[in-house]
C-alpha cells in the first residue's frame, strides 16, 4: 500500500484526527474496543460495590477541599472566630480550624458533612456488597482473591473512617481515641509499647493529630486506591458473575456493552449516588462538634458512641463480662477480648470461609454461575447467624440511647444483650435453614404442579380442586418435567405474563394519536414482530 | 495487506463497505461478544412516544442545569454566618439549600442519563465468552522450564554462598527501614502510667510536699465547698509541666473526684485504703479518680442517693461505698483512691491537699500492671 | 466576657420575635420517642426571649422577679437552715439567697396548697412519712420550685425518680408552696434577678466538665444504673436550672455556691439556653443525638435511597 493511498483514508474529521493520533503511538484500537464491548450483567444487586465506589470518589474530591482548611496539629490555641459559645476557650488547632470549616469558611460544613455521610456510606456501602456476595457464593473458584481483597478494603476503610472522625479533637472523638489508648494497652506484653509508639508517650501526647492526619489523607487513602484498582482489574480480569438463567452458562457473561448502554448507566448512577450525599449532607446535620467541645480528658459527655462502623466493637465492650486475668505479676485486660481478640476472630472466620466452604463441600470447580441463597441453606444459615451475631454487638453499641428513648433500664439493656447474643444467633441459624429449605421445595412444587391460578372448580364428583398452570410440558400424571436449575420460578399468573395490561395504550387524558404515515410504519412493525414471535415458538415446541 | 483478515474473519476492505452497525457487529464477534438481541427502542422515526421520551431526558437535564445556576446564586448570596439566639438566625437555611440545590444538580444529571439508557439506548442482550479456561498445559510446561531454567542460569541452587548471603542481605534491607522509621517512633513508657501529678513534690510544695486539690480554674478544694450528696472534679495544683508537657489540669491522669457523703451513708473501705478519706476515722470526703479503670472514658455520673458511679462509656458502675467497687458492667477494677488530707491555707480556710499519689496505676489495666 | 462583640451582622441584626417552632426538630422529636424539645426553640412559658448575651438588658423578664421578690427574710432562712442542717449548709443556703422576702400570704397560701395536696405524704409538719415520703425540713425553696414546676410533685406514684410531667400549680403557686416551705424548714432557695450572665463559653466549658457526663453535651439526658435516669433539659428553665444545681434532686448532686460560684451558675444557663435556642446550621439537627441517631438517618435514608435507585436502574424495562 501506497503512501498516498494511506493519506487519502486518513480521517478528515477533528476526532478522527485526534483518534489518529493517539492509535498511531499507542496502538489503542484493538484493546480500546475490547472494553467498549466488555459485557457487564445488569442485575440491580450488582451495583452495590458501585456505591462504595462513588463513595470513595466522593470522599477523595470532599477531602482534598477540606485539606485546604485543615489544620492538623494539637498546639493549643484560644478560640476567636465566628461561633461565640466557644469564644475564649482554649483547643487544640485541629478543633479551632474544624469551627473555622464549619462557621467562617463559606460552604465549608456542606463538604465537611457530605464529607462524613460519604464515609458512613463508603464503608455501609462496602459491607452491604460484602454480603451480597457472600450470599450469593460470588467469592468462590476463581475469584477468592477478590474476597481478600475486598475484606481488606473494608477494614483499611474502618480505621481509615475511625482516624478521620478523630481528627477534628473534639470531646467525644477524644473520648474514643481515649478508649483506642486502652484498647492499645490492653494487648498483653507489647500494649504499653504499642500505646507509647502510636501517642508519642502518654496518652494523649502532642503528635497524634499530626499522625492520624498523615495515615488519613496520604497513607491509607494510597493504599484504598491501589487495592480499589486491583479489585477492579479482577473484575474485569475474570468477568462479573451471574446468576443462572434460560441461555446462560459459565462459559459466558451475559448483560449490557460497556459503551454506551452501561456506561450512561453507571455514570448516572455516580451522580445519583452524589445526589444522596449531598442531599444528607445538606439536609441532615452530623457530627457536629461545636455541641460537643474540644476535647478535655477531665470531661465526657454522656451517650458517647463512635460512627456506626465501629459501634459493634463498642457493643462487645460493653457486653463483656467483668473478668482479668492474672498471670504471674501481669494483667490481661478485660478489654483485650472483646475488642482485639473478637475482631481478628471475626476477620479470619471471613479470610477463612471461601477456603473453608471448599474444603467442606469438597468443591474445586471454579464457578461463574451464582447460587440463590436458599439453594445454598448452610451458608446462608451461617451468613444470616454472623449477621445476627454483628447487629445484637451493633445495637447494644447504642443501647444506652435505646434505654433512654424506650425507658428501658440500662442494666436490662446491657444483660439483655449478652443474653440475645448468645441465643439469637443459633436461632437464627435453625430459622434460616428451615426457610431455606421451605423455599426449595416450594420452588420444586411449582415446577411439579404448577403456578396456582385462584380459580377452584366442583368436579361433578363434588370434589372441589385448584386448577394450576402448569410452566412446562407434562407427564402422564399431569406433573411437570422441568427440572429445578437454580434460578427464579415463577410463582404468580403475573409473572407469566397473565393478567399484564395492553402495551401501547398510551397518553393520560386521550389515546396517543401518531400521523397517519408513521402510525402506518408502526402497524407495519408489529405485524412484522407478530409474525416472528410465532416462528419461534413453532421453532421451540 | 487487505488479505489479511481480522478475528472475526473480515478483511478491511469489507469492513470499508459495510454500514458502521454492521462494522460495529464485527468487532463485537472478533471480541467474543455477540449481540443475541438488539433492538431499536423507536425503530420508526419521530413517533410521538419517542419525542416524549426525548424531552423527558432533556427536561431533567434542564432542571440539572437550573439548579446548578441555583447553587451558585445561593452560594453567593445567602447569609451563612453564625448569629446568637435573638436574631433571625438566617444562618440555618445556608446549608439546607446549597444541599438541596447540589442534590437536584447531581440528580436529576443522574436520573437523566439514567433515562437516557433506558428509554432511548437500543435494548440490548448481549453474550459475551469469558474466555477463563485455565492456562494449557503446553503453557504452563514452557513457563515452569523458563523458570527453572533461569534459576538454573543464576546457579542459585548450587551457590548456597549466594543464596545465604542474598538472604543477610535481603533481611538487612528490610529490616533497616523498618528499624529506622518505627525504632524512632519508640517510646519506654518506664513507670510513667504508674505516677500521676499528685506525687508529693517537696521543690514545689514545701515542707510536706503534699499537693493541693484544686478545681479546673486552680481554686483550691475545701471541704466547705461541698455539701453532702456533692461531687466535684479536681486537680493536682500543679502548674509545673510534667514529663509529657501537661500540667497538673491538662495531664489525661490528673482528673479526680472529691464526692462528699450524705449523712448516714457510710464507707466500707478496701484493705490498705482505711484512712484515705476525711475525716481518717469517719470519712465524709472521697477522691477516686475519675478515669475509669475499664476504658479510660472519666466515670462521673454520680448517683448521690444511691451512690452509685456510671462510666458512660460503656456502663460499668462503681459502689461509692464500697471504695468504688465496680458493681455491674465490665470494669474489673476499683477506681484508685487518693489518700486526702486537710490543711489550714493562709485565709485560714481548711483546703484538701493528697496525702501521697494514689496506691495504684489509674486508669485501663495495662500488661505490666501487677 | 468576650463574646460582648456578639458578631451581629447587616444580614440578621433587625429581627426580633424569631421564636417560631421549628417544626422539623419537632418531628424527629415525636419519631424518636424522645422529649419533645419545646425549648429548642427558645420558647419558654414566660415567651421571653432565650440565650440573651450579657449585653442584652436583663429587665425584660419581668415574671420571675416580681414572684421572687415576695421572698421571707434572710433572717428567717438562716435560721431555719441552722436549725435544719447545721452550721454550713445554712451558710451557703444563705448566700444563695442574698435578698429574698416571702410575704406573709405568700406563706399563707403556700400552707393551703400543702395541706391539700402534700401533707399526706410528706407530714402534718413536713417530717415525712415513713415508707411513703421524706422530710421536707430544710430542702429549701429551691427543692420544692424544682419538683413541683417541672410536675413531679405531687407524685404520680412512689419511687425516688419521677418523671417530668405537667405542673399541677401555676407559677405563683409553686412559688407560694416554696416560701411556706422555706419558711418552716429553711434552705436552699432561688435567688432573685436574672439567672443567665456571664459568659457563655466558660458557662460552656463548665456544663462540660460538671453537667454534660449525665445530660450530654446536647442535653439530651441519660440513663443511670437499674432504670433511673438523668433527664435532658430541653424544657427546663433558667429557675428550673438553677434550682436544680442547688438543690440536687433525687441522683443528682448538689453544687454548693462554693463550688459553682452564682455566677459560674448562670453561665451554665445562659450556655445551655443559648444553644437551646440556637438553631442547627448543618440542615436538621436529628435531635442533637450523635452518632446512633445518625446511623438511623443513614441506614433509613441514606442506603434506602440509593437502594432505590439501583432497584429502579436495574429494573427491566417492559
Amino acid at each position: 500500500m501506497s503512501t498516498t493511498t494511506r493519506r487519502s483514508n486518513g480521517p478528515r474529521t477533528p476526532q478522527g484526527k485526534a483518534a489518529k493520533f493517539f492509535d498511531d503511538r499507542l496502538n489503542l484500537a484493538g484493546p480500546m474496543r475490547k472494553q467498549l464491548n466488555k459485557v457487564f450483567p445488569d442485575h440491580w444487586t450488582f451495583m452495590m460495590g458501585e456505591i462504595a465506589l462513588y463513595s470513595f470518589i466522593v470522599l477523595l474530591l470532599t477531602g482534598t477541599y477540606l485539606t485546604f482548611f485543615f489544620d492538623p496539629s494539637s498546639a493549643e490555641t484560644v478560640y476567636h472566630g465566628r461561633y461565640l459559645p466557644m469564644q475564649g476557650i482554649p483547643m487544640s488547632r485541629a478543633y479551632a480550624s474544624t469551627l473555622n470549616i464549619s462557621f467562617d469558611v463559606r460552604g465549608g460544613l456542606i463538604i465537611r458533612q457530605i464529607h462524613h455521610w460519604a464515609a458512613l456510606m463508603f464503608v455501609g456501602a462496602m459491607l452491604i456488597h460484602m454480603f451480597r456476595v457472600f450470599f450469593t457464593g460470588a467469592f468462590r473458584k476463581p475469584r477468592e482473591l477478590n474476597w481478600l481483597i475486598g475484606l481488606t478494603l473494608i477494614v483499611l476503610g474502618i480505621i481509615e473512617g475511625f482516624a478521620g472522625y478523630t481528627l477534628p479533637d473534639d470531646l467525644l472523638s477524644g473520648t474514643g481515641l481515649r478508649i483506642a489508648d486502652a484498647i492499645m494497652l490492653s494487648i498483653p506484653v507489647i500494649g504499653t509499647w504499642v500505646s507509647f509508639l502510636v501517642f508519642g508517650g502518654t496518652f494523649p501526647g502532642d503528635v497524634i493529630i499530626e499522625r492520624f492526619y498523615i495515615a488519613h489523607v496520604l497513607l491509607i487513602p494510597a493504599i484504598l486506591a491501589a487495592l480499589i484498582g486491583a479489585h477492579l482489574a479482577l473484575i474485569v480480569r475474570q468477568k462479573h458473575t451471574e446468576f443462572p438463567a434460560p441461555g446462560r452458562s459459565e462459559h459466558t457473561v451475559s448483560g449490557e456493552r460497556v459503551f454506551p448502554t452501561y456506561a450512561a448507566k453507571a455514570g448516572g448512577f455516580f451522580f445519583i449516588v452524589a445526589a444522596v450525599l449531598a442531599a444528607l449532607g445538606g439536609l441532615a446535620q452530623i457530627n457536629p462538634v461545636w455541641l460537643f467541645g474540644p476535647y478535655n480528658p477531665a470531661q465526657v459527655s454522656s451517650g458517647s458512641q463512635p460512627d456506626w462502623y465501629m459501634m459493634f466493637l463498642d457493643g462487645s465492650t460493653r457486653l463483656f463480662p467483668s473478668w482479668e486475668v492474672r498471670l504471674w505479676g501481669h494483667t490481661l485486660a478485660p478489654l483485650f477480648w472483646p475488642t482485639v481478640v473478637l475482631p481478628t476472630i471475626l476477620l479470619t472466620l471471613a479470610i477463612g470461609y471461601p477456603f473453608l466452604e471448599a474444603k467442606m463441600t469438597r468443591d474445586t470447580l471454579p464457578h461463574n454461575m451464582l447460587q440463590r441463597p436458599r439453594d445454598v441453606p448452610v451458608r446462608t444459615a451461617l451468613g444470616v447467624m454472623a449477621l445476627t451475631f454483628y447487629l445484637v454487638l451493633f445495637l447494644s453499641g447504642g443501647n444506652d440511647i435505646i434505654a433512654k428513648a424506650f425507658d428501658i433500664s440500662l442494666n436490662a439493656m446491657t444483660w439483655g444483650g449478652r443474653i440475645l447474643l448468645l441465643i439469637l444467633p443459633p436461632l437464627f441459624y435453625i430459622v434460616t435453614y428451615r426457610i431455606c429449605l421451605g423455599l426449595q421445595r416450594h420452588d420444586r412444587e411449582v415446577l411439579e404442579h404448577g403456578v396456582e391460578t385462584g380459580i377452584v372448580k366442583v368436579l361433578p364428583t363434588g370434589e372441589f380442586i385448584e386448577v394450576h398452570q402448569p410452566l412446562g410440558p407434562v407427564d402422564a400424571h399431569g406433573h411437570g418435567r422441568l427440572a429445578y436449575a437454580g434460578t427464579q420460578v415463577p410463582k404468580r399468573m403475573n409473572q407469566l405474563g397473565a393478567g399484564t395490561p395492553l402495551r401501547h395504550v398510551r397518553g393520560f387524558f386521550y389515546p396517543v394519536k401518531e400521523k397517519p404515515e408513521i402510525q402506518a410504519a408502526l402497524d407495519e412493525l408489529e405485524a412484522l414482530e407478530v409474525d416472528q414471535h410465532d416462528v419461534q415458538h413453532q421453532l421451540t415446541d | 495487506m487487505s488479505t489479511t483478515r481480522s478475528p472475526a474473519g473480515v478483511s478491511a476492505h469489507e469492513l470499508r463497505d459495510m454500514t458502521p452497525e454492521q462494522a460495529m457487529l464485527a468487532g463485537t464477534e472478533a471480541d467474543g461478544v455477540h449481540i443475541v438481541h438488539r433492538r431499536d427502542r423507536f425503530p420508526v422515526r419521530g413517533t410521538k412516544a419517542e419525542k416524549r421520551a426525548e424531552r423527558g431526558v432533556a427536561l431533567a437535564f434542564l432542571v440539572s442545569a437550573l439548579a446548578g445556576v441555583g447553587f451558585v446564586v445561593a452560594f453567593v448570596a445567602l447569609p451563612f454566618h453564625w448569629h446568637l439566639p435573638g436574631t433571625p438566625q438566617t444562618f440555618r437555611f445556608y446549608t439546607p439549600a446549597l444541599g438541596g440545590l447540589l442534590a437536584v444538580m447531581l440528580l436529576f444529571m443522574g436520573v437523566g442519563l439514567v433515562l437516557w439508557a433506558k428509554w432511548l439506548m437500543p435494548e440490548e442482550e448481549v453474550v459475551q465468552d469469558r474466555h477463563d479456561e485455565p492456562s494449557s498445559e503446553e503453557d504452563r510446561l514452557m513457563t515452569q522450564a523458563t523458570l527453572a531454567v533461569g534459576l538454573e542460569d543464576t546457579g542459585l541452587p548450587r551457590r548456597s554462598l549466594i543464596l545465604r548471603t542474598l538472604g543477610l542481605a535481603g533481611g538487612a534491607i528490610a529490616t533497616v527501614p523498618l528499624v529506622a522509621m518505627v525504632g524512632a517512633m519508640i517510646k519506654k513508657p518506664g513507670k510513667q502510667l504508674e505516677h500521676t501529678l499528685f506525687a508529693p513534690n517537696t521543690k514545689l510544695f514545701p515542707p510536706s510536699g503534699r499537693i493541693p486539690l484544686v478545681y479546673s480554674d486552680w481554686r483550691r478544694v475545701s471541704p466547705d465547698d461541698l455539701l453532702p450528696g456533692s461531687i466535684a472534679t479536681v486537680f493536682p495544683g500543679v502548674h509545673e509541666e510534667g514529663p509529657d508537657g501537661k500540667n497538673g489540669i491538662t495531664s489525661a491522669a490528673s482528673p479526680t473526684l472529691v464526692i462528699r457523703l450524705r449523712p448516714g451513708q457510710q464507707i466500707e473501705a478496701r484493705k490498705g485504703q482505711a484512712g484515705f478519706g476525711w475525716p481518717p476515722d469517719a470519712p465524709e470526703y472521697l477522691a477516686f479518680s475519675k478515669i475509669c479503670t475499664h476504658a479510660g472514658c472519666p466515670a462521673s455520673l454520680y448517683e448521690q442517693q444511691t451512690t452509685r458511679l456510671l462510666c458512660p462509656c460503656h456502663q460499668s458502675q462503681f459502689e461509692v461505698l464500697k471504695d468504688a467497687k465496680p458493681v455491674f458492667g465490665p470494669a474489673t477494677r476499683s477506681l484508685p483512691k487518693l489518700p486526702i488530707d486537710v490543711e489550714i491555707g493562709s485565709d485560714g480556710r481548711q483546703y484538701f491537699v493528697a496525702r501521697a499519689d494514689f496506691n495504684e496505676p489509674i486508669g485501663p489495666a495495662f500488661w505490666e500492671r501487677s | 466576657m468576650t463574646h460582648v462583640h456578639d458578631g451581629l451582622d447587616d444580614d440578621s441584626s433587625t429581627g426580633k420575635g424569631e421564636f417560631v417552632q421549628d417544626d422539623i426538630d419537632i418531628d424527629v422529636d415525636g419519631e424518636l420517642g424522645f422529649e419533645p424539645a419545646v425549648s429548642v426553640t427558645g420558647a419558654e412559658p414566660s415567651g421571653r426571649p432565650a440565650g440573651r448575651s450579657r449585653t442584652a438588658p436583663a429587665a425584660s423578664k419581668p415574671g420571675s422577679r416580681r414572684v421572687l421578690r415576695r421572698r421571707l427574710g434572710a433572717g428567717a432562712v438562716l435560721i431555719g437552715a441552722l436549725v435544719s442542717m447545721g452550721g454550713t449548709y445554712a451558710a451557703f443556703a444563705s448566700s444563695s439567697a442574698p435578698d429574698t422576702s416571702n410575704s406573709a400570704g405568700d406563706i399563707a397560701a403556700g400552707r393551703q396548697l400543702y395541706q391539700t395536696s402534700c401533707i399526706t405524704c410528706h407530714g402534718a409538719n413536713l417530717q415525712g412519712v415513713k415508707d411513703r415520703a421524706p422530710s421536707l425540713l430544710g430542702v429549701g425553696g429551691a427543692s420544692v420550685y424544682f419538683q413541683v414546676s417541672t410536675g413531679r410533685m405531687p407524685a404520680a406514684g412512689q419511687g425516688a425518680d419521677q418523671k417530668r410531667k405537667t405542673a399541677k400549680f401555676d407559677e405563683q403557686q409553686v412559688k407560694q408552696l416554696a416560701a411556706y416551705i422555706q419558711s418552716i424548714g429553711g434552705g436552699p432557695q432561688l435567688p432573685v434577678g436574672d439567672l443567665r450572665a456571664g459568659d457563655i463559653a466558660k458557662g460552656g466549658d463548665l456544663f462540660r466538665l460538671n453537667c454534660a457526663s449525665c445530660h450530654g453535651t446536647t442535653f439530651q439526658g441519660a440513663p443511670l444504673s437499674a432504670g433511673k435516669v438523668a433527664p435532658g433539659l430541653n424544657r427546663a428553665t433558667d429557675e428550673q436550672f438553677y434550682a436544680a444545681m442547688l438543690s440536687g434532686p433525687e441522683s443528682m448532686p448538689i453544687f454548693s455556691d462554693h463550688q459553682l460560684t452564682p455566677l459560674q451558675k448562670r453561665e451554665i444557663i445562659n450556655y445551655v439556653q443559648t444553644l437551646k435556642a440556637s438553631k442547627d446550621p448543618g440542615g436538621n439537627g436529628i435531635d442533637r443525638i450523635g452518632p446512633v441517631s445518625e446511623a438511623l438517618v443513614f441506614f433509613i435514608a441514606g442506603v434506602g435511597a440509593v437502594m432505590a435507585a439501583i432497584l429502579w436502574i436495574g429494573a427491566k424495562a417492559e
